[in-house]
């Protein structure tokens, strides 16, 4: 039992990022703009952040209250980030894949950059006092692991976005004219709607998710940030495709790829797994893995909104 | 909007749109042009491909500032900036190409821009309401809940028309609504339009069908090149007046040709079968089709668009996918082979869509001559390419069929005009070696001077031996071309007709569906392709 | 004849342009992080990052092309790929598999002699080319994108090289966690440019890269196979059409990327300069330098040669920058503005030849009016 809950723990600290940021993601692609900077994103909000969690630290300063004014620096880098990509995918009608590379090689070497400059070396150390232990709550089965038992108030925020995240795409008016101008821009056009501010919008949702979602990758598996959220950016999109743009899917698969990670990055003390003698390597690998056979037997009849990577020009009719 | 505004005494009309002139880089779309729309009528807006009319539209709508110019609504004058201040005046407007959401229902599709929320929560109950009252109320049954991709494109028609009333417009634009509808519906769709009418709105009806002018219209602006011809009263003007009109003199309508003297079958098609490409259609696009073209005659597939002509064609030609039959050229069985082969083994193909399928676009001219041929000897040897013989045969080209462009064979495609860029297509496929002619729609979006040179080039194809198979739409052409007419209806032939022994009228009947010749069971077709009952004893 | 190579020199003259005001804008900005960090080691930190490479004879340029040798293969690599039509963001993991292909030969097949070098290219490349293979063949057959295809290749790539290597014992240096060192005769002769350039580590797989360049121009501007490539890039519908063999040639162009960057994998790796393969989980920059310069030369095999010299030459730059409080992640900020920006500029291109083309219809405009009752006759008269 000690096991499945550790699992289920490691889970989560795997799962969330990874839900929070494909949402975002999904807002920016819903909106008909793909935003493959979301690791730039991630590792933007989680340099600030973290950086602030440092910096606030040595002024005495712990507990869910800083965690709350972290998550806010990140959230508004990555929506001050996730402007460059806006302007130059929506403004400047730029290819949407190239602007996002240029910010994803932006980011790391940005946040080295910087951190050398303020502190002489590149890792940014944090002390960790956010964790949540319930001891009652605890024992539930299975919740109990993945809520109460070293959990974090961003465990919650990230199911809270969600919830939201399908009330705002599915019954709002504001997800509604999102969602027609990643299929149709030029229906939502001669609705009157303005199509670039849609677009606006679904970036930068998707750049306080992004940066928001590094902060959360960070805090529970490092001890340090090194300008790096290990591919998490990519393996967020990864997601977004396996979840079909749709946020309850989304959420099934971070959920298996946080458990593929939990495993590869715990399978030594999972007696079980360990007796199987199967390298991490492996595990490491399968997320990547299964995302490609997927994608083989999705592609045929992708749901990916029509309009997607296609800059919206007013005068093509 | 709701504002009564209160017609001034002296004015009797809606529109004004006065002296507007509209300027894109190199082209004068709209010189000086004014149009007046009474309120209560149907203004019909006339004038062929590139006259000018969507244009003047689109500044009604909104969508283009005029340089020069003043609209007037209600006789107040208007500054419009966008669809929005459109909507506002009270215009609205069914596009060529709709404007829907595939994956979005009717409702939402309708409401879409003018949602009514509380605190931004969507409250779709009010708007359903509405809609079903105006659905009854003109007559334009609708499922609300229905899906776009899964109607049909009469339906979806309904929805744009509903939509303008959704947002109370009064000023109504219909840009060519009739190009994609099947004659019922187009009888419908004139019935909705003097429906609305009778309910008090205005009408600007874009169209370059004579018929359908003469049949709603109470007026008629013609534009030509840009310019304003005249608005006339259609009941007093004869269809050849405003023909003349539009095109800026008699047109010979009649090609000038012999009777055809077919020789041998080049192309023969069996049992053709392609399946429906779309999610939750089961029928198939193309039925069991079968016939047969003989060198030296034009046979024409007619039908109204989208009754399985492109895919027919499609399918022969290797870039869509068929689905069962066979297709012999010359006697060889083609069915298995590539496109490629195809293309070397006596089959010619102007496509449909010249920008997708026709041209590289980014390839020069002399590239493009040579589409389908870069590889042979003539042009490369040891897979290197010979760009000193391709430039040579793009030169006989370019003399040949008098294509014009800036730089010569070195001409970027994309630079070129669209009469122009079809002339590569149809200097290409008409040059190299090749028994059979497939071209679908060849004058599609062309002036009148190139559509006749065009059709001369395919009936001077047909002299030399070739067997040709046309695709066309519009009925003036399948009757002044062909020497042999299929109609496709709903993916099967239904009819096989000689042009000098029917009318348009009859023809149009077949197009329709309202009209078969039932003694042909599918695939009761002799392989020699003569039909089981003949019209006449040809 | 002179017109087409007036058209051709403009074309080339407004890239050439975009490519400059991109790079412009990317050094100003440099400039000015540097200048807010510590604004009295700006500008001599900054002249370093220019002058630098050129302060210390034929080494500094031969340095120059050391670096640049890799990334001309990765962007070659990936501006192959981009005439085609397709995005290689996954230069990254063939760059690695490569590697992993030229350590495995370099460090076992010792019997091979003097030929064993040749050997462990081809088998970096062989490795390489598979990696390319695979989004190349979802692309074809399954339509699935290669973007992301790439981007799970990488990962894939990265696992599996590492895994790999730390579980052999033959190629494992666990005291250091990464490869070991390749046999001596598995290193690429220095083919005479130790003489041109003493002092530098460049050998002979900058000439091999340079042999790449050629020969990639000569494929894709002289032969058929050019030709089915570039028509499959710019419209594929018309390539089909055309009776070209999408599929064939994606596959075919996906596997001759793959084996570019397998190449400059397997340089690096027998460059005899003491490189390695660092246990790590992070994906090789060569690749994704090599999307930067196949933008900054627009996908023509010359300018992607010019813009990696030009961004080996930032780089060399940036390593003599460690003597002032600056590291040199400032370079990878200049570069990552300048693909930013040439992001842009390819819209600038389009604009100017909008602007162009807009100029010509007019122009043809006119002359259609003048002719206009001529024209008229001819087509429909005597034609």
């Amino acid at each position: 039992m000690d096991v499945l809950n550790f699992i289920i723990q490691q889970t989560m600290y795997f799962s969330i990022p990874l839900l929070v940021v494909a949402l975002g993601a999904m807002f920016s692609e819903r909106s008909g703009i793909i935003n493959i900077a979301m690791e730039g994103i991630m590792i933007m909000g989680a340099f600030t952040s973290i950086f602030f969690i440092n910096i606030s630290s040595k002024m005495g300063m712990a507990g869910q209250l800083q965690l709350v004014l972290a998550i806010l620096i990140a959230a508004a880098t990555g929506i001050i980030f996730s402007l460059f990509h806006a302007y130059a995918s929506i403004s400047m009608k730029a290819d949407q894949t190239i602007s996002g590379t240029a910010l994803n090689m932006f980011a790391p070497a940005f946040a080295i950059f910087i951190a050398r400059v303020i502190q002489g070396i590149q890792q940014v150390q944090f002390t960790n006092t956010f964790r949540i232990t319930n001891e009652t709550l605890a024992n539930i089965p299975i919740i109990g692991a993945m809520f109460f038992d070293e959990a974090y108030i961003t465990t919650y925020l990230g199911f809270i976005i969600l919830i939201v995240s399908v009330f705002v795409l599915y019954k709002t008016k504001f997800g509604l004219r999102l969602r027609a101008c990643g299929e149709n821009p030029h229906a939502a056009d001669a609705a009157g709607i303005n199509v670039h501010k849609m677009q606006y919008a679904g970036v930068i949702i998707s750049g306080a998710l992004g940066g928001l979602g590094g902060l959360i990758f960070v805090v529970p598996t490092s001890v340090n940030f090194n300008a790096d959220v290990s591919g998490y950016g990519f393996l967020a999109i990864a997601v977004l495709i396996f979840g079909q743009w749709n946020p309850v899917k989304i959420l099934g698969a971070s959920l298996f790829f946080g458990v593929m990670k939990a495993i590869s990055a715990s399978y030594s003390s999972i007696p079980l797994l360990a007796g199987l003698g199967i390298s991490s390597y492996f595990y490491k690998m399968v997320p990547y893995i299964v995302t490609l056979i997927v994608l083989i037997f999705t592609s045929r009849n992708s749901r990916a909104p029509k309009a997607e990577g296609i800059p919206f020009d007013k005068g093509q009719r | 909007m709701g504002e009564k505004v209160s017609l001034s005494q002296d004015s009797e009309y809606v529109v004004e749109m006065l002296n507007i002139t509209k300027v894109f880089p190199g082209i004068i779309a709209n010189d000086d042009i004014t149009i007046r729309l009474k309120k209560g009528e149907i203004l019909a807006l006339l004038g062929e491909n590139g006259a000018g009319k969507s244009t003047l539209m689109s500044v009604l709508f909104g969508l283009y500032q005029p340089e020069k110019g003043v609209i007037k609504v209600r006789g107040k004058e208007a500054k419009i900036n966008g669809p929005l201040d459109a909507n506002a005046l009270g215009i609205g407007m069914v596009h060529q190409h709709f404007k829907l959401v595939d994956n979005f229902t009717v409702l939402q599709n309708i409401v879409l821009g003018l949602e009514t929320t509380q605190k931004g929560v969507l409250k779709m109950d009010e708007a359903r309401k509405k809609v079903m009252e105006l659905s009854e109320r003109y007559n334009l049954m609708i499922d609300p809940d229905a899906k776009i991709e899964d109607i049909t494109v009469g339906q979806q028609q309904r929805v744009e028309i509903l939509k303008m009333l959704y947002r109370d417009n009064e000023i109504l634009i219909f840009d060519e609504p009739t190009a994609v509808l099947t004659p019922q519906e187009i009888g419908e769709l004139m019935d909705i339009m003097r429906n609305l009418i009778s309910e008090g709105k205005s009408i600007l009806f874009i169209t370059h069908k004579l018929n359908e002018i003469k049949e709603v219209a109470d007026r008629c602006a013609v534009l030509r090149r840009g310019k304003y011809i005249g608005t006339i009263d259609v009941a007093s003007t004869t269809k050849e007046e405003m023909s003349e009109m539009m095109v800026g003199r008699k047109v010979e309508l009649k090609v000038d040709k012999k009777d055809a003297d077919p020789g041998k079958t080049i192309l023969k098609v069996e049992n053709l079968r392609v399946a429906a490409g779309i999610r939750g259609h089961k029928k198939d696009v193309v039925n069991n089709v079968s016939f047969e073209v003989r060198a030296g005659e034009i046979v024409c597939i007619a039908g109204i668009d989208g009754n399985g002509q492109s895919e027919l064609v499609s399918a022969i030609s290797g870039i869509g996918p068929m689905n069962g039959g066979e297709i012999y050229i010359n006697g060889e069985n083609m069915t298995k082979h590539s496109i490629r082969y195809k293309n070397t083994h006596g089959l010619s193909h102007i496509p449909e869509d010249r920008h997708k399928y026709g041209l590289v676009l980014d390839y020069t001219l002399a590239y493009n001559t040579v589409l389908q041929q870069y590889f042979e000897p003539q042009f490369s040897k040891a897979g290197f390419l010979n760009e000193g013989s391709i430039n040579k045969y793009a030169d006989e080209l370019i003399d040949n069929y008098d294509i014009r462009s800036g730089e010569g064979a070195q001409t970027i495609a994309r630079s070129m005009s669209g009469g122009n860029q079809q002339k590569i297509i149809v200097a290409r496929e008409n040059t190299r070696p090749h028994d059979v002619l497939l071209a679908v729609q060849p004058t599609r979006g062309l002036d009148v001077g190139a559509i006749e040179y065009i059709n001369k080039e395919i009936v001077k194809e047909r002299d030399a031996g070739k067997a040709i198979l046309l695709v066309s739409l519009e009925l003036e052409e399948v009757m002044n071309l062909s020497d042999r007419i299929l109609v496709m209806y709903e993916g099967s032939i239904v009819a096989e007709l000689d042009p000098k022994q029917i009318t348009v009228q009859e023809l149009g009947l077949y197009m329709s569906g309202s009209k078969k010749q039932e003694v042909i069971g599918v695939g009761e077709f002799a392989p020699t392709g003569k039909l089981a009952v003949r019209k006449d004893g040809e | 004849m002179a017109d087409k190579k007036a058209a051709k020199a403009k074309k080339s003259n407004i890239g050439f342009l975009s490519s400059i005001f991109a790079i412009l804008i990317g050094l100003l900005v440099g400039f000015v992080i540097l200048l807010i960090c510590n604004p009295s080691q700006a500008l001599p930190g900054f002249l370093t990052i220019i002058t630098g490479s050129f302060t210390h004879g034929a080494k500094g340029v031969g340095q120059i092309f050391y670096y640049a040798t890799p990334i001309i293969l990765t962007g070659l690599s990936v501006g192959f790929a981009f005439n085609t039509g397709l995005f290689n963001i996954g230069a990254s993991g063939q760059f690695m598999v490569g590697s992993l292909g030229a350590v495995i030969i370099g460090i076992l097949a010792k019997d091979l002699g003097p030929i064993q070098w040749v050997v462990a290219l081809l088998g970096g490349m062989a490795l390489g080319m598979l990696w390319g293979a695979v989004p190349g063949l979802l692309k074809a057959y399954f339509n699935v994108n290669e973007v992301i295809a790439s981007i799970m290749m990488n990962y894939i790539g990265m696992y599996s090289t590492n895994w790999i290597v730390k579980s052999s014992p033959a190629l494992f240096n666990a005291l250091r966690n990464e490869s070991k060192n390749v046999a001596a005769t598995a290193n690429i002769p220095k083919m005479g440019l130790d003489k041109l350039f003493p002092g530098s580590s460049l050998n002979g797989g900058f000439i091999i890269a340079v042999l790449a360049i050629v020969i990639i121009w000569v494929i894709l501007y002289k032969t058929n196979l050019g030709f089915e490539l570039k028509a499959c890039g710019h419209n594929r519908f018309a390539a089909k059409y055309a009776g070209i063999n999408e599929k064939k040639n994606i596959m075919l162009a996906m596997m001759i990327a793959g084996a570019l960057s397998g190449l400059a994998g397997a340089i690096v790796m027998l460059s005899g300069t003491g490189a390695h393969i660092k246990i790590v989980d992070v994906v090789a920059g060569e690749g994704f330098t090599g999307i930067s310069v196949a933008l900054l030369g627009l996908s023509h095999p010359f300018g992607i040669l010019a813009s990696a010299i030009f961004i080996a030459y930032l780089t060399a730059g940036g390593f003599y920058l460690q003597l002032f409080e600056f590291s040199t992640e400032i370079i990878d900020i200049i570069v990552a503005v300048i693909i930013y920006f040439s992001a842009f500029s390819l819209i600038v291109k389009i604009l100017i030849n909008k602007f162009k083309q807009r100029k010509n219809d007019k122009a043809a405009a006119i002359a259609n009016a003048n002719a206009e009752p001529g024209t008229e006759d001819k087509e429909g008269g005597n034609k």
